[in-house]
């Protein structure tokens, strides 16, 4: 069922104007600042406020556009009546969920009225606050209309998310949460949104301590309302922007011109540009879709083995994850409460040694091969640096504004995203400013809406996890049972190991690093070493059988069947799980670094 | 981009394995017979000293109500900062709290009339003025759905600069940190004719570090504890305001605990909060020394040159009296000041 396209365009607008706005109020502050202090009053509130609609709206179209983040399973459901049946289920648990929600969140609104924050025109917060319910309900609705082309359908629908709501009058029993737990996961594998079963579970837990329900929007308000994640959509957008113009291109013609002349220069190459991408994108999944279809023939040209190749481009596919300015790592100095440039400092080394080993591996068996090499030549360097100059400017004029102290992070990331529309529409004119960029930001923003309200639910289902003190109790299993640091880090290698490859990296740092964070400082362990550790294993998470995310993306980018990949990808496995030991084992890695700069 | 509805992987399993091992545990809570659990939160850093006089005001509780009251302790901001705290006790996802001047003052705006800075010279000049002010806030605080069980304070917060700043002319060169979110304050820095640069507190250090900011009002064990004292080693000695705070339990709460158990849970929590008062005073004077041993230079400040700092919040109180902070409960609080700094000069001579 499609809403009428008026209703779209509408929210598509607004999305846009949504976009503009964050990009350009951190900037006024960033360049006020030298200006005898012009800014704009309340800004960092603005900002939040415009992340927290983002959040909802983008949350909204992604409903709209049924572009949720969902598991693979539901792919396997048989097409006509079973299909049919799954589809009305699916939508009656997340339609359950949202309408819980708008409750919910109702509740957190009227809390804010009586708070009484204003923004600085005026304007009471919970007025701006009320998106939430306000969306929330919409998407029920669209839950609803979905569930069914009938409108018998429809009112059985309607008729069973009432019954669910109501049982917020009964008392609550642990039959009842195993029951609705268990059909919250059903849903989930058979095709509804991930954001619902997290909320859901969240609030069955809350539900059955008798703790009202409102916890889990309070959390969800929480999260983005915190002053840092305005950083993610604005970096969102940016690789988004990025995907969609000739950069993929330029780099790899960079990279080609300055490595092809070493043996196995392109297996260097595809390293390096697979990691100059996820770090500018992410890590989302953006670089196999990308790039693995440009550097992919690439390859075999080159006459590499198919499986090699495969491998490479799937490991290569998450390798920049340690590097500046990805999203990942800022997420996790958010929920850590790790300052941002540490952590980046962190990583330098670590990232740097994976990349180096899996390069290894590649001039290894280019030798082997005796891959044909290319001449060096320096004009060719020059005019491919020359071409690519303005993506690869993107990273050092990052660094720059934020090293030198003229911009906090989030006004950074505001000038990333400025830039790159700048270099997009007007330098390079990939996108026509009107014609192709608003849809480029909405298709972001849907992305955005969907990762936000993950997350936040996420968040929703990990205050569960706190209030519970389960963080306490797994510190005091972990004082009982381990006695050595160096065993809890290799349990830590595992357990993270096992989760990174089922979980979505995002949900994966808000849902595991307050249960992490703990028991490591416990041990003794550095924070920044901790992160690193943290950040590197869910890298490796990614290629981990069954159901790594690079795995499943490679499976359906290159079409190739998920057991040839999982054959393919062992010996990148093998060596970048050592890398992860040596990160793990040798705190150097990861410290020294700071230490030099003497910022430890 | 059709990818992204694959590419979760199996995100649920997850829920499984995290939900199976706890779930058996959950009823071991709930069998707490029809003991009330009382939910605390609160900013203090797990495993410091604060930390640890909360925990045994709680198992005092529980001894002295023989297991009727059972207590969960949230420390070092878990549960979030202090408007998500407040926020939490009004929806009833948490009991309790021990917070901040700032974090009260999302119930009540009046409590900031409190931390009017360089309002009171010295802690007897707060501590008079605070007594005689606080029936009447317990009262406000009340109306408001809370009970404000009692006060505590964190040291007087000072500045700490990249260079010697001893004049608010000085102060004027610097860029001085502010909390993202509190609008109305970073608009009093910028009327006043100085360069607030309005960050998240996680932001900080590294701030400090690239020069974003060049200054920063801490009290000195902040300074001393999160080491920013490295990249603003000139600390002003001026008392800027005190980190007032304090411990407050929802009404709703409060009214579930039984009345025979109530004066024995206002008493201990008034003895906590005297002990993290007298704790935090004496550490004082230590937290300085040891800064100062550390390299930190402090700038006094006394004579026409405190006069000036003066006269500068004299003249923003005129625009913040009814609007940033509410008339009354302002004007009240600087008369007892006045007259407390009164007795002082009598009982001097």
């Amino acid at each position: 069922m499609t809403p009428p396209s008026s209703v779209r365009s509408a929210s598509e607008w607004f999305l846009v104007t949504l976009f503009l706005l964050l990009t350009v109020i951190p900037l006024v502050d960033f360049l006020g600042r030298p200006l005898a202090g012009f800014h704009i009053p309340g800004s960092a509130t603005y900002t939040q406020q415009l992340t927290f609609f983002l959040a909802f709206v983008g949350g909204l179209v992604a409903t709209l556009a049924g572009r949720h983040l969902t598991l693979s399973s539901a792919g396997l459901i048989p097409g006509g009546g079973v299909r049919r049946f799954s589809d009305f289920f699916t939508a009656c648990a997340a339609g359950s969920v949202t309408a819980v929600l708008t409750w919910a969140s109702v509740g957190v609104v009227l809390a804010e009225k009586m708070q009484g924050q204003k923004l600085s025109f005026g304007l009471p917060i919970w007025v701006t606050e009320s998106v939430m319910p306000l969306c929330l309900g919409l998407m029920t609705v669209v839950f609803i209309l979905r569930s069914s082309p009938t409108l018998f359908g429809r009112i059985c629908a309607l008729a069973l998310i009432c019954a669910v709501f109501s049982l917020g009058l009964v008392t609550p029993g642990s039959a009842i949460a195993w029951f609705l737990a268990v059909v919250l996961l059903t849903a989930t594998l058979l095709g509804s949104p991930v954001f619902a079963a997290m909320a859901g579970l969240g609030l069955i837990l809350f539900w059955r301590e008798s703790t009202p329900i409102s916890a889990v929007a309070a959390e969800i308000y929480r999260l983005v309302g915190s002053p840092t994640l305005p950083a993610i959509p604005l970096l969102t957008a940016m690789g988004f922007i990025l995907a969609e113009t000739g950069a993929p291109r330029r780099l790899v013609h960079f990279f080609r011109a300055l490595l092809g002349f070493m043996p196995g220069g392109v297996a260097v190459l595809v390293g390096a540009v697979c990691a100059l991408f996820t770090a500018l994108t992410g890590g989302s999944g953006v670089t196999i879709i990308a790039l693995g279809g440009l550097v992919f023939p690439i390859l075999l040209e080159d006459g590499y083995p198919e499986h090699f190749s495969l491998g490479l481009v799937t490991a290569a596919g998450s390798l920049g994850l340690l590097f500046p300015p990805c999203l990942a790592v800022i997420l996790y100095s958010v929920v850590a409460n790790v300052p941002t440039d540490q952590l980046f400092l962190g990583g330098l080394a670590p990232g740097l040694l994976l990349l180096v080993l899996v390069s290894l591996h590649g001039i290894r068996v280019s030798l082997k091969l005796k891959t044909p090499r290319q001449r060096f030549d320096p004009r060719e360097v020059l005019s491919a640096t020359w071409e690519a100059k303005w993506e690869l400017s993107i990273p050092v004029a990052m660094a720059l504004l934020f090293g030198t102290g003229l911009a906090s992070l989030l006004e950074t990331s505001a000038f990333a995203c400025a830039y790159t529309i700048l270099i997009a529409c007007f330098i390079h004119r990939d996108l026509h400013p009107v014609r192709d960029l608003p849809g480029t930001l909405v298709k972001a923003s849907a992305l955005v809406g969907a990762v936000l309200i993950l997350l936040s639910c996420a968040m929703g289902l990990t205050s569960y996890l706190v209030d519970a003190q389960i963080p306490d109790s797994l510190l005091q299993f972990a004082r009982d049972h381990i006695h050595s640091p160096l065993i809890f880090l290799l349990v830590l290698n595992i357990v993270l190991l096992v989760l990174g490859s089922i979980l979505e990296i995002f949900s994966a740092i808000i849902v595991l690093t307050p249960l992490v964070v703990p028991i490591g400082l416990a041990f003794g362990i550095h924070p920044v070493h901790l992160g690193v550790i943290f950040l590197a294993n869910l890298e490796l998470g990614f290629l981990f059988p069954p159901v790594g995310l690079n795995l499943l993306l490679s499976s359906s980018r290159f079409g190739k069947p998920m057991t040839e990949l999982y054959l393919d990808v062992i010996p990148f496995l093998l060596i970048l799980g050592s890398g992860v030991l040596l990160i793990t084992y040798v705190p150097a890695l990861s410290l020294g670094l700071l230490c030099w700069l003497g910022r430890i | 981009m059709g990818v992204h509805r694959r590419f979760v992987g199996s995100s649920i399993l997850l829920s499984l394995v995290l939900f199976l091992p706890f779930l058996p545990t959950i009823p071991a809570w709930a069998a707490g017979d029809a003991a009330i659990t009382i939910k605390v939160a609160t900013l203090v850093p797990a495993g410091s000293e604060w930390h640890r006089i909360l925990q045994e005001m709680g198992s005092e509780w529980q001894t002295a109500s023989k297991g009727r009251l059972a207590f969960r302790l949230y420390p070092g901001g878990v549960a979030g900062d202090d408007a998500d705290l407040v926020r939490k006790m009004r929806l009833g996802t948490l009991d309790a709290g021990l917070l901040t001047l700032t974090g009260i003052s999302a119930i009540d705006r009046g409590m900031l009339a409190l931390e009017v800075p360089l309002a009171y010279a010295n802690d007897r000049e707060l501590d008079c003025t605070l007594k005689q002010m606080s029936p009447q806030l317990e009262k406000e605080i009340e109306a408001k759905g809370f009970v404000l069980l009692g006060w505590t304070e964190g040291g007087w917060a000072r500045f700490f600069t990249k260079t010697p700043v001893r004049t608010p002319e000085d102060m004027k060169k610097m860029k001085l940190f502010v909390w993202a979110g509190d609008d109305q304050y970073t608009e009093l820095w910028k009327k006043a004719g100085f360069n607030p640069v309005p960050l998240p507190s996680t932001e900080i250090a590294t701030a400090l570090q690239t020069g974003l900011i060049t200054a920063v009002s801490v009290n000195p064990q902040g300074a001393l504890l999160l080491q920013w004292y490295k990249h603003v080693p000139y600390m002003t000695d001026l008392k800027w305001a005190m980190f007032l705070g304090g411990f407050v339990i929802a009404k709703s709460t409060w009214e579930k605990i039984p009345a025979d158990l109530r004066p024995m849970v206002r008493e201990s929590a008034l003895k906590a909060c005297q002990r993290l008062r007298d704790f935090s005073r004496q550490s004082e004077s230590k937290d300085i020394e040891a800064l100062k041993k550390n390299g930190v230079q402090v700038i006094p400040v006394d004579g026409p040159v405190l006069d000036q700092w003066r006269n500068l919040i004299q003249g923003v109180i005129p625009q913040v009296r009814g609007g940033y902070l509410p008339t009354d409960l302002l004007d009240k609080a600087l008369k007892i000041r006045d007259e407390c700094r009164g007795q002082e000069g009598r009982s001097g001579k």
